[in-house]
């Protein structure tokens, strides 16, 4: 007699992924039951598209995974499933063609699975596109839309055929966050009225709240499964208010908590799905180090002002990255550029850096105006820029790479080498100076291109997007050295994040919407405006509603 | 797993293709560089001399001499000034590059020839560039040679004759561009078109949906054998009419191996985008693959014939000798079916066609690497 449930069910025992030498995920089971929404929550690196590869079948795996009683261990055993699942890699837009309309994709992908055009085909497409907004924009070519219009676009491109497993790698990365929850919507419908089984990877853990069931992946594993709230209830007893006055190899501090495995002192805390990979690392028995900074060689005066702009604009054709923006940066102050992809962050620290010129409006760089190339020459000493994607020789090693930035900045080799030691010492990655750059995992690469901007000891920092697509445990430590930067070196750190947990480490932030300034606050200021808000996610959200 | 092909699938990825060459404007290139590549090396790559100024010094001033200078005017590879100067003014002329070559005739020219006694003509070559040189040296050798047979019989010159007489450069050469072009520009558009899907991230839509290969390749050449078929007849209409090229064999025989030849070209950029992750490498690794043999064995700048060893070996891997040979005949003889080197070179060309193809399907893997 056939197992109904069992028919039913969606199953993967044992998947593993490798490539060549590396293991991109190792030994996960799960299953799944039809309308159910599972998520993968991870760092970059972690597995989480590994997985999903090679559950849409089209890389190799070991393991086996079962759909409808049909059990597949290689992507040619999976033909047969793939008339039943939809896939929508990792990437905004990635599986659009450029030149082609709205429309144009749907009547392609509708072809592609050969799909009748009845008028409960029509009516279905219609449908979809209503949901995700789009019925509008039909004759728009895909490169016109924007980040997240594309991701809806890709979404119902993966929807038309009414698959029965839905897998998404990480749908909502980078997008605004008003389309973000339009995303969500969308999935939550097709879960409920066709009994979808979706299987969709994010990097917020936010989102967690919004899925059925969540797996955790951290370096290749699956370290915990269940729901957001029985995942945050196994590690209820472990978190605490901020406790300074024990310390072992047990316990860690981060950002007004405690984690510990032993119990301490101080009052039990409501823990976060973050918390969860504290927790890990300290059942791990890894070594979380508390980052020490020096004080800086060199003592020299910093401005009251660093960096101080009014209408500041840049367009690129009939594009504009930045309008008018005004921007103070003061000494010691932590200011944090937030806003979604294609919002004008990283044209604006261009522009500050003179990596594009400025259309219109002034900036004044440390108290010196800039008009010309000229002006930002005898300044360069004095900033430390990170770029989005942070440029490693990979065929150097890390010392020899950090050798090369202290060389371009005319520091003698002397004091080059003490300064990489020290800030090995200090940054923890020691170990790691003789291996090669593209060997680092990739929060110590983050702590290592930190290091390359801090050799000349700036005044000033500049970092766009330094934590994007690093695990919590590395954020968390980023985020550390750059409080102790500015607490000791006193220095004033401009950084850009899509991250919105990030803002309350910011003493200051600035919302950036389609290139125009939207906001310009503290984050206490922020939450005092919108009461009702819960994170600063729903702050964002409001400034994104608005018209305009 | 399934074996059928449907209609449908390929016709919606043929109307992609062609949707996205026309707005990316890649249709472009697509028709100018086959026409460019023949034009600029049909003209470019004029290897005979014509008009190559000789200043002759007539010391003789005979019968025999002016019949020797009249041959020089009458040829159209000499513009001949007759000067009275001396010999070293006109050699002055050549370093001037005011003159190319300087032919005396000395004043007992006649005479000796008349006694049957050895006579010498004195010819200086502008030999700056050697091949034009060694070129300029045949002609003039040629047209004396002539001269000797016609006006003096009773010499019996004994030289092997190096003049290449009716031979146009463009008819040695047009018909093995053709060969170079349609081998190499459907390649790369075909390389282009798949790998242009790995590197944006589109080829999932391939690799995550029931898609055959089957259909998907041909899905993807059909789109390129339909456009390149068109440059089968304008670089015919280039060469017939531009180029004069003569045209005496089958045109029923030219299209169809061109036809063919295209599906070489196509499957050989289809097993290059296999290999290849991105479109640079795949353009310029295509262009190493297809140019250098197109080039060296098309038989035009050395005929297979005299190819020796290796070179002979590899001439006949390519599949450009055989095509070539096909081109030559249908637009220089004109036998067509009725060779039977013809039809046995066709049946090689077919045989390549199945055997990359079917090698391209046995490498294309429905997952990532």
């Amino acid at each position: 007699m056939a197992d109904l449930h069992l028919m039913d069910a969606f199953h993967v025992s044992g998947v593993s992924v490798r490539y060549k030498d590396k293991t991109a995920i190792s030994d996960v089971s799960f299953e799944a039951t039809s309308g159910e929404i599972i998520g993968f929550i991870g760092a970059d690196g972690a597995g989480k598209s590994s997985l999903m590869q090679a559950i849409a079948g089209v890389v190799r795996f070991s393991g086996e995974i079962s759909y409808l009683g049909q059990s597949y261990h290689s992507p040619k055993e999976a033909e047969k499933i793939k008339i039943h699942t939809g896939f929508m890699p990792q990437g905004i837009g990635l599986v659009l063609y450029d030149t082609l309309t709205v429309d144009e994709h749907l009547r392609f992908f509708a072809d592609l699975r050969d799909l009748k055009k009845d008028a409960e085909f029509l009516a279905y497409k219609k449908q979809l596109l209503h949901m995700s907004g789009l019925s509008e924009f039909v004759d728009r070519q895909a490169m016109n839309l924007s980040g997240g219009m594309m991701q809806k676009l890709s979404l119902i491109c993966a929807l038309l055929h009414r698959p029965k497993l839905l897998i998404l790698d990480e749908p909502t990365t980078g997008v605004d966050p008003l389309s973000r929850l339009e995303l969500w919507e969308i999935l939550r419908n097709i879960a409920k009225e066709e009994g979808t089984i979706i299987l969709v990877s994010t990097a917020y853990m936010q989102e967690a709240s919004k899925m059925d069931r969540v797996l955790l992946f951290h370096n290749s594993k699956v370290i915990a499964s269940g729901t957001s709230a029985e995942l945050i209830d196994s590690i209820r007893p472990f978190v605490y208010e901020k406790s300074l006055l024990y310390k072992d190899e047990n316990s860690l501090n981060f950002d007004e908590t405690s984690y510990s495995l032993t119990p301490l002192q101080s009052a039990l805390k409501e823990p976060t799905l973050e918390g969860l990979f504290f927790v890990n690392a300290l059942k791990e028995n890894k070594n979380i180090a508390e980052f020490v900074i020096n004080k800086k060689e060199n003592d020299e005066v910093i401005p009251e002002v660093v960096m101080e702009c009014h209408g500041v604009s840049k367009q690129f054709g009939s594009f504009i990255a930045n309008k008018e923006i005004d921007m103070k940066l003061k000494k010691g102050e932590i200011l944090g550029l937030l806003g979604a992809n294609g919002a004008g962050k990283t044209t604006f620290i261009k522009m500050l850096l003179g990596l594009y010129s400025i259309d219109e409006g002034e900036l004044t760089l440390l108290g010196k105006p800039i008009k010309s190339g000229k002006d930002r020459q005898e300044l360069k000493s004095k900033i430390g820029y990170v770029s989005q994607h942070f440029a490693l020789y990979k065929d150097m090693s890390v010392k020899e790479n950090l050798l090369y930035f202290a060389s371009m900045h005319r520091i003698d080799k002397k004091a080059a080498l003490s300064r990489i030691a020290l800030y090995a010492k200090e940054l923890g990655f020691e170990e790691y100076l003789g291996s090669f750059a593209n060997e680092l995992p990739l929060g110590v690469n983050q702590r290592f291109s930190i290091a390359a901007a801090l050799l000349h000891e700036p005044l000033v920092l500049f970092l766009d997007e330094p934590t994007s697509g690093v695990d919590t445990l590395a954020r968390a430590q980023f985020w550390q050295i750059l409080g102790k930067l500015k607490e000791i070196w006193g220095i004033s750190i401009l950084i850009t994040t899509h991250y919105m947990s990030e803002a309350q480490f910011c003493d200051r932030v600035v919302l950036l919407k389609n290139g125009q300034k939207v906001a310009d606050d503290t984050v206490i200021n922020l939450y005092k405006r919108f009461p009702q808000a819960q994170s600063f996610e729903d702050i964002f959200l409001e400034f994104y509603k608005e018209k305009g | 797993m399934k074996s059928f092909v449907r209609f449908s699938v390929i016709k919606a990825f043929v109307l992609k293709e062609l949707t996205e060459l026309v707005r990316t404007k890649l249709i472009i290139m697509v028709y100018m560089m086959p026409s460019m590549v023949t034009i600029l090396f049909g003209y470019g790559i004029a290897m005979d001399v014509t008009h190559s100024r000789i200043s002759i010094i007539d010391n003789d001033n005979s019968k025999y001499s002016s019949e020797l200078i009249s041959k020089f005017s009458h040829s159209k590879y000499f513009d001949v000034t007759l000067t009275h100067e001396s010999e070293a003014e006109a050699l002055e002329a050549i370093k001037k590059a005011q003159s190319d070559i300087v032919l005396i005739i000395p004043s007992s020219f006649e005479k000796n020839l008349l006694k049957g006694q050895k006579s010498e003509l004195g010819v200086f070559i502008d030999a700056a560039f050697a091949n034009r040189a060694s070129t300029m040296q045949n002609y003039v050798q040629g047209v004396i040679q002539s001269a000797a047979t016609t006006s003096a019989p009773m010499i019996t010159l004994n030289t092997r004759t190096l003049f290449n007489q009716a031979m146009r450069d463009e008819d040695a050469i047009v018909p093995g561009l053709i060969g170079l072009v349609l081998l190499v520009a459907p390649a790369i558009l075909t390389a282009l078109l798949i790998v242009k899907e790995k590197e944006k991230g589109t080829i999932f839509n391939f690799y995550a949906s029931p898609i055959g290969k089957l259909e998907f390749l041909i899905a993807k050449l059909l789109p390129v054998l339909m456009l390149h078929s068109l440059n089968i007849f304008i670089l015919f209409i280039w060469a017939t009419y531009l180029f004069d090229v003569p045209f005496r064999g089958s045109f029923f025989l030219y299209w169809l191996s061109s036809e063919i030849y295209i599906l070489i070209s196509l499957s050989i950029g289809m097993l290059i985008s296999i290999i290849a992750k991105r479109q640079i490498v795949a353009v310029v690794l295509t262009v190493i693959i297809t140019i250098l043999p197109a080039f060296l064995y098309s038989g035009m700048l050395m005929p297979i014939s005299s190819m020796q060893g290796i070179s002979w070996v590899e001439a006949h891997i390519f599949p450009v000798m055989y095509y070539n040979h096909i081109l030559y005949d249908t637009f220089l003889i004109g036998q067509g079916f009725d060779s039977p080197k013809i039809v046995l070179y066709l049946c090689i060309l077919i045989g390549y066609v199945v055997a990359l193809l079917g090698l391209g399907a046995l490498f294309l893997k429905k997952e990532m690497r």
